[in-house]
């Protein structure tokens, strides 16, 4: 963003760039992916539940193969919901950021490359995270609801393809965190040539 | 000690980026989710809901030991600067705090489970709602040190590096 519109607001912004310490995108990714990987993941403890009854058995911890499949359901839609508010806070803070315009991430991109993937990147995993939740309401509802097996397996190769795409996605932010500095202080008061050992105490 | 270890990044990591930030989704996520499936399966009388509770704490309980193993590594490489050690420190506490407190509570849970899985006493719902806060305060600390004092940041090794910090 031009940084004569970012200082309509300078008033308001601490030394981060944001109008609080912590960003709040960071923090709701914890819940969209967490909530995300661990919905495929019950889907697919469901879906190979025959070979580890053995396992819950040995263990004395009873397990049902149905509970599975609604920890693969709820999560999922806790991830949907969570992730709209995800991406709004991560737009929010990308329209504040003002990296430095000099060097490259690990990856060969710059600043700007890396804030664009990352801001197109988000849309696109929202809408297959919002996508996948209406495939996986289908299944439990409707076109399997009085299957044992209540995931199809293509639901689940697709969804370890998304934790592909979340992975790349993910290592884009946080180069934007660690190696950019976007609205990190300390960073931030070290291009400023202030010392955050003595401010930050 | 250094012979053992691939040469560290920029990062001042043997590997490209932090990972314990990536492992900690699933203590986060999978402890407020519990809580809350936990509070809608009380009101709503849906025990279905107690199942997607408990299994994300077990979830949530394995997580957190490879969280603190994660997370010890990399405070030790972190190099603190005097103004950011005492966040690391409280962090560091609570960390391993946590996962013994995790494990208790996912024990208790096991046993509640065991004899009676569609019912939960409220006095769960109040131990579900302080790990919360301590879930809460700990996430508030881990963002200080990467956000506020920017820890295996780039610029901050550079500086630490450098003799600036």
């Amino acid at each position: 963003m031009n940084p004569e519109l970012i200082d309509q607001l300078s008033g308001q912004l601490g030394p981060n760039g944001l109008p609080y310490t912590i960003p709040i995108h960071p923090n709701l990714v914890h819940l969209t992916l967490g909530l995300f990987i661990v919905a495929i993941a019950f889907d697919v403890v469901g879906v190979l539940f025959p070979l580890e009854r053995p396992v819950f058995k040995l263990l004395a911890i009873p397990a049902a193969r149905s509970n599975f499949f609604d920890v693969g359901w709820y999560n999922m839609l806790a991830s949907a919901i969570v992730t709209f508010f995800t991406v709004a806070a991560g737009f929010y803070e990308i329209m504040l950021a003002q990296p430095a315009a000099t060097g490259a991430s690990a990856w060969g991109l710059e600043a700007m490359e890396t804030m664009l993937w990352h801001g197109v990147g988000g849309v696109v995993l929202l809408a297959m995270i919002v996508g996948m939740t209406v495939w996986r309401g289908f299944q439990r509802f409707a076109w399997r609801k009085d299957r044992a097996q209540q995931v199809q397996w293509s639901y689940l190769i697709v969804g370890l393809l998304i934790f592909g795409i979340m992975f790349i996605h993910g290592t884009l932010g946080a180069q934007l965190a660690a190696e950019f500095g976007v609205h990190n202080t300390a960073d931030m008061l070290l291009q400023e040539g202030q010392d955050p050992n003595a401010l930050l105490r | 000690m250094s012979d053992f270890l691939p040469p560290l990044n920029e990062h001042n990591l043997p590997y490209p980026d932090t990972i314990h930030p990536i492992v900690v989704h699933f203590v986060i996520a999978m402890v407020l989710f519990a809580f809350l499936c936990d509070v809608i399966g009380y009101y709503t009388r849906n025990s279905r809901l107690y199942e997607v509770s408990w299994w994300n704490l077990f979830f949530a309980t394995i997580s957190i030991f490879i969280a603190v193993i994660f997370g010890q590594v990399e405070a030790g490489l972190a190099e603190p600067y005097a103004a950011a050690e005492r966040t690391l420190n409280v962090h560091t506490l609570i960390g391993w705090s946590l996962s013994g407190i995790i494990a208790a509570i996912t024990g208790w849970r096991y046993i509640l489970r065991s004899r009676d899985p569609k019912q939960l006493p409220v006095s769960f719902l109040v131990i579900g709602a302080l790990l919360s806060v301590l879930v809460f305060y700990q996430v508030y600390l881990g963002d200080k040190l990467v956000w506020v004092y920017g820890l295996h940041t780039v610029p901050v090794v550079d500086a630490i590096k450098d003799g600036v910090l």
